[in-house]
């Protein structure tokens, strides 16, 4: 039962942190962290039995008809991933009392940081595809919360719907995935359809499962086209920042994609697909980072690299290069934590977060220097890091790859990792080095808790690097056996010796310094390229744009509020209906009555007389007139009745005719003549539906007529109505005796609808004798 | 030899409550002096809640009422119906805590509101259980003939006075293209008792094709689909909110209900000829219903083609029902579960309404709510959540169920519009959320009890649905249609 409690008692401490920031005041965060710390502690335990193999199983039932039960699984990768949740959320916790200090916000942004924290670690531990849907929602959730935090500013406003908008749609698209996934594997645990191979990649669903998952990977972990939110998502606090959208949120993705590797991976459109986005968000990623001068969009745009290359590392699939894949992973959340947290500390001493009014701040704020250095090292992949182990790795494991594209990808591969080396310096030099400029405020060391951290952090990254046994067979080994499946892995070291990835990794800084002391010169080159106009982030806003305005175009077109237009389309579309079924369906083998010969004179003079006084009624400007030869149809009609024998509906076709033209021309009385006349295209419009509904009609009785009536009912009825019901007249005994229940009914309704008008009637006069409540 | 009828009157108990004590009421009311109207209000639940625990009693039963000799039962019972008749008075009982203080405030109180209201229940319930055209035609009336009048109750307010006469003449248009397709039915077939038309009714009939064609028609206005929709954004903005409340969530679900029990009762056998049309009408209407919400500035307005989106949602199990009769259970809990969302939407609404001059329906009016209303707001935002289905609200399962119910059935388009059209409604539906916890506004409500009350219980079924939709999903599945042979035994 531990796993779900890991999960649970995060959103428990969420719900009560205000009440705790509200007690505990400044040692709220250094309180609240003691979660995250003992989750991190009771995980550090499990590391020798999940390094043997074992892994931790937790299930709850709970909504078997959705397939969805809480099934938590811990293994390798959910471990790793977990540790990193647990434990850099501890930091973040303490960061942020120091950061919000005296803020009356942070038991607010706490709340939301736990509830961050419970849903990834919920993300994280899930082994059912729906309860994983539902953690995944919910970390965007806490994420646009978080970004949206300061949300009397437009720009958060903006960046957090933006970034809830893409990455909770990709989740959309990643359920439609799973449904697919669970309809086809006939399960929803992905333990259980990894392990009995429930789903192939030759299922015919495979294509689209593929494409719908990725595309929820992609949207999370900010791969083009979908990278955009992310550097906007910097609007968000530092602390947020650092958590979620480097070291965690974003890399939900890569989780997934990992995970899934054993059910969809290996195949030539895997492959492909997963290998060239990484790619490209890779360049895209790098090229973009260190032309600019923000510290957190220089910060940003690198992670948006780094995760193309993890995809990238991902989606090549070997062992090798998963295993190079989870270093990377490890290594990127230690250093690029403790780099946002650095630079949120900058921030708060300077005021200023561009690099171009920053320097010297070595002498004032030697602590978080020092964090900055290591942690920027091991970003620029420098030895003895962890950092360096990684790209040792990666160049590695393209290098046992054959073919030519491997060459193309290592080029690509040293392009991105130099220029993130650029953006590294940039990070580290310019606000630390140089001459001082002059700032709002006067620098100054960070408390404790906001250089511990960062501290940390970078020191982790140190310590694993020069003894990386420390987190080989303990982390990564279980990890990309949870991925892979793979038994004999290449064990980590700093030291490989003169060989190939070893020439890579000096080709990698020598081209990094080379770009660092030249940037100012090729960003007037570059500029041009940067500036454009078609990116996808213009696509986001237009097709947001577009959204809006088709919105209102719709709204207009659909929705005039004339009744007339209503009445039209209620008759067209059933027009169409009715009549395209009739057409398709029937008319081949239908016979039309074409027997004219027993129509008497007088039935066609009356039909006649009802033509003329339909089309005169359309032509008249009274509405008096037009009332009246409304009349002269229904009377034409009750003498129809009447000649076919049918004198009881007669009367009570005249009786009700004369009552309706009393009662209209009572009401119209008092309205004027027509007035608004309809436009010639719109007269147009009425004749072309009235003339295919009178057309429908008509074909309709002659398709009746065609065959004659055979009912069931009516021998028994004339037989039983004198016999049983002592009634002469058919009508009236069905009307009364057999359909009795019927016609109470009808009664029923009437009386509702009289005491209706008579309250409304009332209603009305009550109003009108006060007059303060008229207009 | 004729026999007299089987009655069977325990079939229609709940209905007979419920019209003896709308009379009943009627007379009571006159003793009820001006000014505590509301008392009629709160006897309402006298009829409301018997009637709802008789109901709850004849889950599981089967039976008919009105069997003449040989033939076969008007009006019927079975867990579907049950099911339904469920929603209805529950839909009643919050209605009447929703109304007592807000047609009070708007100067409205007239103990005939209820009576009306419990008379459209009775159409509603009525609309389930017919077994017969004539009776569905029957209940169509005894609905909406109240729903006319009660949208036209606030006389003097020109915008309520429109939405009565667009609602009335409108809906009469629709029923006549019902009753064209019942005297259609009736040549083809020469009976209007579903079971008899499920066994003479022949294929090759062309009346047949042309009946089922005008019955949609009218069942498509009732339930707000597009293109026969166009009644419900001017009758919702202009009818009483409190009103509004209760037919958003009755007219629809009856429209419903006669919709799914003609079709998998009386026509099931051509289920891939009516698959098509409700598929595009689904389709049209979530598309339609999402998009045109967008751009709406009245919260009325908004939440009227919310309904009209959400009956298209509904419409995909009841399209997936051609293929697989079990997908009504999806569309069922849907309705369900967006009962409670909807009317506790509602809640907020009238809570936030001011009664002065139709003032505070403008989503902007929603601006700086939470700030003195934190309770009310976090309720509008998950209420909000819901309707665009984020896990853990009832709004999310009921999405979940019907979507499954259209995968299963391979109408994979229809689920890929429902779930983009869902992306699409985050917009609208998180816009007031917005603005109740990020800008700073003068927005005030005021929450009397009984809107507490109803938010409270909307809140509670909403979450007990997002988290535990189990059991609930299986009392829909539950909820099928009786056996035919079982109602004439069954007396």
């Amino acid at each position: 039962m531990a796993l779900p409690l890991i999960v649970f008692s995060g959103f428990l401490l969420a719900l009560i942190a205000a009440v705790i920031a509200h007690v505990a005041r400044r040692a709220t965060g250094w309180l609240l962290a003691l979660l995250p710390l003992g989750i991190f502690a009771y995980l550090v335990r499990l590391i020798p039995a999940i390094a043997d193999g074992q892994t931790v199983v937790t299930e709850i039932v709970w909504v078997p008809s959705l397939k969805v039960n809480l099934t938590f699984n811990l293994d390798g990768l959910a471990l790793l991933m977990a540790l990193l949740v647990s434990g850099i959320g501890a930091l973040i916790l303490i960061y942020t009392s120091g950061y919000m200090r005296d803020d009356p916000g942070i038991g607010r942004l706490d709340a939301y940081l736990l509830f961050f924290m419970a849903s990834m670690l919920g993300l994280v531990l899930s082994d059912n595809l729906f309860t994983l849907f539902i953690f995944w929602e919910l970390t965007s959730i806490s994420s646009y919360l978080l970004i949206g935090f300061k949300y009397r500013y437009q720009t958060s406003r903006d960046a957090a719907l933006q970034a809830l908008l893409v990455t909770a749609g990709g989740g959309l698209a990643m359920l439609a995935g799973f449904v697919l996934l669970s309809a086809s594997a006939d399960s929803a645990t992905i333990s259980t359809i990894i392990n009995d191979n429930l789903f192939s990649s030759s299922s015919s669903m495979y294509g689209a499962v593929l494409i719908l998952i990725l595309l929820g990977a992609f949207a999370k972990s900010a791969q083009f086209p979908f990278h955009f939110w992310l550097p906007n998502a910097m609007e968000a606090p530092t602390p947020v920042s650092a958590y979620l959208h480097s070291a965690t949120m974003v890399k939900a993705g890569i989780y997934l994609l990992a995970r899934f590797t054993p059910i969809l991976g290996g195949t030539t459109a895997w492959t492909t697909i997963v290998v060239s986005i990484g790619g490209l968000t890779m360049l895209l990623g790098a090229y973009l980072a260190w032309q600019k001068r923000d510290l957190k969009r220089i910060l940003a745009y690198a992670t948006i690299s780094v995760l193309g290359t993890i995809v990238l590392l991902l989606g090549i699939g070997t062992e090798l290069a998963v295993e190079a894949a989870m270093v990377f992973l490890l290594a990127h959340a230690l250093y690029k934590g403790a780099l946002f947290m650095v630079a949120g500390s900058v921030d708060k001493a300077a005021g200023t977060r561009n690099i171009d009014g920053l320097g010297g701040l070595l002498a004032k704020m030697p602590v978080t220097f020092v964090a900055a250095l290591v942690a920027g090292l091991s970003m620029a992949g420098l030895p003895p890091l962890l950092g360096f182990i990684a790209k040792e790795l990666e160049y590695d494991a393209l290098l046992h790859e054959a073919g030519a594209y491997p060459v193309l990808v290592i080029v690509a591969l040293v392009a991105a990792n130099a220029l993130v080396g650029v953006a590294a310096g940039l990070v580290v030099i310019k606000p630390f080095f140089g001459r001082k400029p002059m700032l709002k405020r006067d620098p100054h060391e960070s408390p404790l808790s906001m250089w511990l951290g960062p501290l940390l952090l970078a020191a982790l990254g140190l310590l694993f690097g020069l003894m990386p046994a420390l987190v080989d067979d303990t982390l990564i080994v279980p990890a990309t056996v949870a991925v892979t499946g793979a038994t004999e892995l290449e064990h980590l070291a700093l030291w490989h010796g003169l060989t190939v990835p070893m020439g890579l990794s000096v080709l990698t800084i020598g081209l990094a310094v080379v770009v660092y002391l030249l940037r100012n010169r090729l960003q007037v080159m570059t500029k041009r390229t940067t500036s454009g106009r078609f990116g996808p982030a213009h696509f986001y806003e237009w097709s947001l744009d577009w959204m809006l305005r088709s919105a209102d175009k719709l709204t207009l077109f659909l929705q005039n509020g004339n009744l007339r237009v209503y009445l039209n389309v209620i008759i067209g579309t059933a027009v169409l209906l009715v009549g395209s079924v009739f057409l398709f369906y029937t008319l081949p083998d239908m016979t039309l009555n074409t027997d004219i010969n027993d129509v008497s004179v007088i039935a066609a003079g009356l039909s006649g007389m009802i033509i003329v006084a339909a089309i005169s009624a359309t032509l008249f400007r009274s509405r008096l007139a037009a009332i009246a030869v409304l009349g002269v149809i229904g009377y034409s009609i009750a003498i129809l009745f009447l000649l076919f024998g049918a004198p009881d509906l007669a009367m009570t076709q005249f009786s009700v005719e004369t009552l309706t033209v009393v009662v209209i021309v009572l009401v119209i009385w008092k309205l004027p003549y027509f007035e608004n006349l309809t436009k010639r295209g719109d007269r147009i419009k009425d004749v072309v539906i009235a003339v295919a509904a009178g057309l429908l009609m008509t074909l309709f009785v002659l398709v009746i007529t065609a065959t004659p009536l055979t009912s069931q009912i009516t021998p028994d009825i004339v037989a039983d109505s004198y016999l049983i019901a002592k009634g002469r007249n058919v009508v009236n005994v069905i009307l009364v005796d057999f359909r009795g229940v019927d016609t109470f009914g009808e009664i029923t309704v009437l009386s509702v609808a009289g005491i209706g008008v008579f309250v409304l009637s009332r209603l009305r006069s009550e109003k009108r004798r006060r007059p303060d409540d008229d207009g | 030899m004729f026999a007299a009828p089987t009655l069977n009157l325990w079939v229609i108990t709940p209905l007979i409550i419920l019209t003896v004590w709308a009379i009943i009421l009627m007379f009571i009311d006159l003793f009820i002096p001006a000014g505590k109207k509301q008392w009629t209000g709160w006897l309402t639940l006298v009829g409301l809640i018997p009637a709802l625990a008789l109901t709850l009693m004849q889950w599981g039963q089967t039976g008919g009422a009105f069997i003449a000799e040989g033939g076969q039962p008007m009006v019927v019972v079975d867990n579907f119906a049950t099911f339904l008749n469920t929603l209805y008075l529950l839909t009643g009982i919050l209605a009447v805590f929703i109304s007592v203080s807000y047609i009070r405030d708007a100067g409205l109180e007239r103990g005939e509101y209820y009576f009306l209201m419990l008379f459209s229940i009775v159409g509603m319930m009525l609309m389930g259980m017919a077994n017969d055209l004539i009776l569905i035609f029957l209940a169509l009336e005894l609905l909406s003939i109240p729903l006319y009048i009660l949208s036209g109750f606030d006389t003097g307010s020109d915008t309520s006075e429109e939405s009565a006469l667009k609602y009335f003449l409108l809906g009469a248009f629709s029923s006549a293209f019902f009753l064209f397709g019942i005297a259609l039915t009736y040549g083809a077939t020469g009976t209007t008792s579903l079971p008899v038309i499920l066994d003479t009714i022949s294929l090759d009939d062309p009346l047949a094709l042309a009946a089922l064609g005008m019955l949609l028609v009218g069942f498509a206005f009732k339930v707000g689909a597009v293109p026969f929709h166009m009644w419900t954004p001017d009758v919702y903005e202009g009818a009483p909110t409190s009103v509004v409340a209760f037919m958003s969530i009755g007219a629809k679900v009856a429209g419903f209900a006669a919709l799914m029990r003609v079709l998998g009762q009386g026509f099931p056998m051509w289920g891939e000829l009516w698959q098509p049309a409700i598929v595009v009408i689904s389709a049209l209407t979530m598309i339609v219903g999402n998009f045109a919400a967008v751009r709406q500035q009245n919260i009325k307005r908004m939440l009227a083609y919310s309904g009209i989106a959400n009956a298209g949602y509904i419409l995909i199990g009841v399209a997936a029902s051609a293929t697989d009769p079990e997908a009504i259970s999806a569309s069922l809990y849907y309705m369900l579960a967006y009962l409670f969302t909807n009317i506790g939407a509602f809640a907020v609404v009238i809570a936030v309404e001011k009664l002065d001059g139709q003032k505070g329906l403008l989503v902007e009016d929603y601006k700086g709510l939470a700030k003195r209303h934190l309770l009310l707001s976090l309720a509008l935002a998950y209420f909000m959540f819901s309707l665009v289905g984020i896990p853990l609200t009832g709004g999310f399962t009921a999405k979940f169920y019907v979507f499954g119910a259209g995968v299963t059935a391979g109408l994979y388009w229809l689920v890929v519009i429902g779930a983009i059209t869902s992306v699409v409604s985050a917009f609208y539906y998180l816009r007031p959320v917005l603005y109740a916890f990020m800008y700073e506004g003068p927005a005030v409500a005021r929450v009397s009890r009984g809107l507490m009350f109803v938010l409270v219980v909307a809140v509670f079924a909403t979450l007990v649905f997002g988290i535990f939709p189990g059991p609930w999903y299986e009392l829909a599945s539950q909820a099928t249609f009786g056996n035919v042979a079982t109602f004439v035994a069954g007396g």
